[in-house]
């Protein structure tokens, strides 16, 4: 910052109160609706807190004993970890193999890119919506394809093994086009003259591949894996409009359990308890990340 | 050379072949929304609506009112969005450009916030809320977005360097007041990523789902989204009404995708950018 050396007095004055507006609007901001709630929740998971009958009474360690001793939140963490592995596994490497091919396209690029990119914006519960009904076992596109082969009664949301994956099938569509962009923008990075070097050189494409472009493209990679792996850990909307937790218990994650706790029973300490654990483990994510990023840096 | 053209060519087939498998569950609903609900549910299914009908379309408004929830939406949706990015330009600026008391404290809460799950703010606000008797109150929608973290990070590294030094200070030698400069100087240096902040903004806001389904409890307050879920659970069997209903909800965002093609692929690829 350089020093302003000429400053009239009504200067100083708007300086002064710019940062003040803005000190204080972030201030009451982050209070009242950010850091505030967060230390609301934590304290609020040590108590038997219901808005409905309006108590709010310490109960000390009950809640997380609870949640530790009841298997359906053991179940939501792991079907929430599998979701997790396998939409990330599906989003970044379709989405690396789709930007690697657009890049190498010259005709038509900008509209096969479209194709990829247009679920990414539509709103997700008309997605949601639509795959419903497109794994409908009765009206279903699905089963018109299967059909066609000769395969019938496949359930998909209806089948415990199945509902599941099915849900994972719908988010990778509807998202790998959003790591398509970011990839196809880190893939503008990749220095084109030791590309050139490298042919000379005699290199062929896989080695291209792993010792130019990933390498480059490592920071885009951890940037869009962590990003995805903090995102995927709060999925809601989906599990909400496709199978409400079910069949069974068989699509229930952290985020349903949390909103069934808090919005169905009322349960709101139990449920911040369950917040509080998520926070944790996105808070061991985020940690992992930068440790990484610093690893990775020359 | 042939071979690599044969590449080129392999390489191009493919993602044509990926690319129409993306749009399929969009034509399979487009088609499907122009179908009797006789043909939609009879025996054996079909692709292409046998007999063409516009009855789900021409129903729409009287069967479900989407105006109103589109407006809604519309309303809810750019007041929050402007709100935000003019807010975050404005943190963004001061936190790029002075050096003050609280400068690192502040900045470090916008980084913490932006990583930290929203859900566990979902339940103490919506105490808070209730206790403010903002429920069923577009302000209780409105309120908790007035700052974004993920903008204010945003604006705060492009204004840092985007906006140069020396340009501020011709203005102040020129007698220009702090909030002048911010209005005529740093605001017009910054449209691109206005426009890239208020595309994903926007985006978020009209999607938005969970928080206005908890908060809202009259039927002609809902955003469309929130709508769109309740029709869904009234009409379970009206499926060409629900197909042409998910339609109408997802045109818009496409018709506006094509008109700002290239401000969202830019916006997206900027985020990606630390």
């Amino acid at each position: 910052m350089i020093e302003i050396k000429i400053k009239t007095n009504s200067q100083m004055a708007s300086q002064k109160a710019l940062i003040i507006l803005v000190s204080v609007l972030m201030i009451s901001f982050y209070s009242v609706f950010s850091i505030g709630p967060m230390i609301y929740a934590f304290v609020g998971s040590f108590a038997d807190w219901n808005p409905i009958k309006d108590t709010f009474q310490f109960i000390q360690f009950n809640n997380y004993i609870h949640l530790f001793n009841n298997p359906l939140f053991w179940k939501s963490l792991k079907n929430t970890i599998y979701f997790v592995a396998v939409v990330v596994t599906g989003r970044v490497v379709l989405g690396f193999l789709i930007a690697l091919g657009l890049n190498s396209i010259r005709k038509y690029k900008s509209m096969m890119r479209s194709l990829y990119f247009l679920p990414v914006i539509m709103p997700i519960v008309a997605v949601a919506l639509v795959w419903k009904w497109l794994y409908d076992p009765n009206i279903g596109f699905f089963q018109m394809v299967l059909s066609a082969f000769g395969i019938t009664n496949v359930k998909f949301l209806f089948d415990p093994d199945l509902a599941l994956p099915s849900i994972m099938l719908m988010t990778i569509w509807k998202d790998v086009g959003y790591a398509v962009i970011i990839f196809l923008a880190g893939l503008m990075d990749v220095p084109q003259s030791i590309i050139e070097a490298s042919e000379i050189d005699g290199a062929n494409k896989r080695q291209q591949l792993w010792n130019i472009i990933i390498p480059t493209l490592k920071p885009t990679l951890i940037f869009v894996i962590i990003t995805s792996i903090i995102s995927y850990f709060q999925t809601f909307t989906q599990i909400f409009i496709m199978t409400k937790g079910g069949p069974g218990t068989s699509t229930h994650v952290l985020l349903y359990m949390i909103y069934r706790e808090a919005f169905q029973y009322y349960r709101f300490g139990y449920a911040s308890a369950i917040t509080v654990c998520l926070f944790i483990v996105i808070m061991i994510v985020t940690f992992i990340q930068f440790k990484i990023m610093k690893g990775g840096e020359v | 050379m042939t071979k690599a053209k044969l590449s080129k060519g392999l390489i191009f087939t493919l993602l044509l072949i990926g690319g129409i498998a993306m749009s399929i569950p969009f034509i399979w609903l487009l088609f499907s929304s122009f179908k009797h609900n006789k043909e939609i549910i009879g025996y054996p299914p079909t692709f292409f609506p046998e007999t063409f009908t516009l009855t789900h379309y021409l129903n729409l408004n009287s069967r479900f009112n989407i105006g109103r929830y589109f407006m809604n939406s519309v309303f809810l949706s750019t007041v929050k969005t402007v709100l935000a990015v003019y807010t975050s330009l404005l943190c963004g600026y001061v936190l790029a450009k002075f050096n003050f008391f609280l400068k690192n404290f502040l900045f470090k809460i916008v980084l913490f916030t932006m990583m930290v799950p929203y859900i566990i703010t979902v339940i103490p606000v919506y105490q808070m809320i209730t206790d403010f008797g903002w429920k069923d109150q577009y302000i209780a929608i409105i309120a908790p977005t007035i700052l974004s973290s993920f903008g204010i990070f945003m604006m705060r590294q492009y204004i840092k360097t985007g906006v140069p030094d020396e340009l501020l200070e011709a203005a102040r030698i020129d007698g220009a007041g702090e909030f002048r400069i911010f209005h005529t100087i740093v605001i017009p240096l910054c449209v691109n990523m206005i426009s890239a902040l208020t595309i994903f903004l926007f985006l978020w806001n009209w999607e938005d789902f969970l928080w206005p389904y908890l908060v809202l409890n009259t039927q002609d307050k809902f955003p469309l989204a929130v709508a769109l879920n309740m029709f869904s659970g009234q009409n379970t069997t009206n499926y060409g009404g629900l197909f042409a209903t998910s339609l109408v909800t997802i045109l818009p965002v496409v018709i506006v995708y094509f008109m700002f093609q290239k401000r969202f692929v830019e916006g997206i690829s900027m985020s990606g950018i630390k």
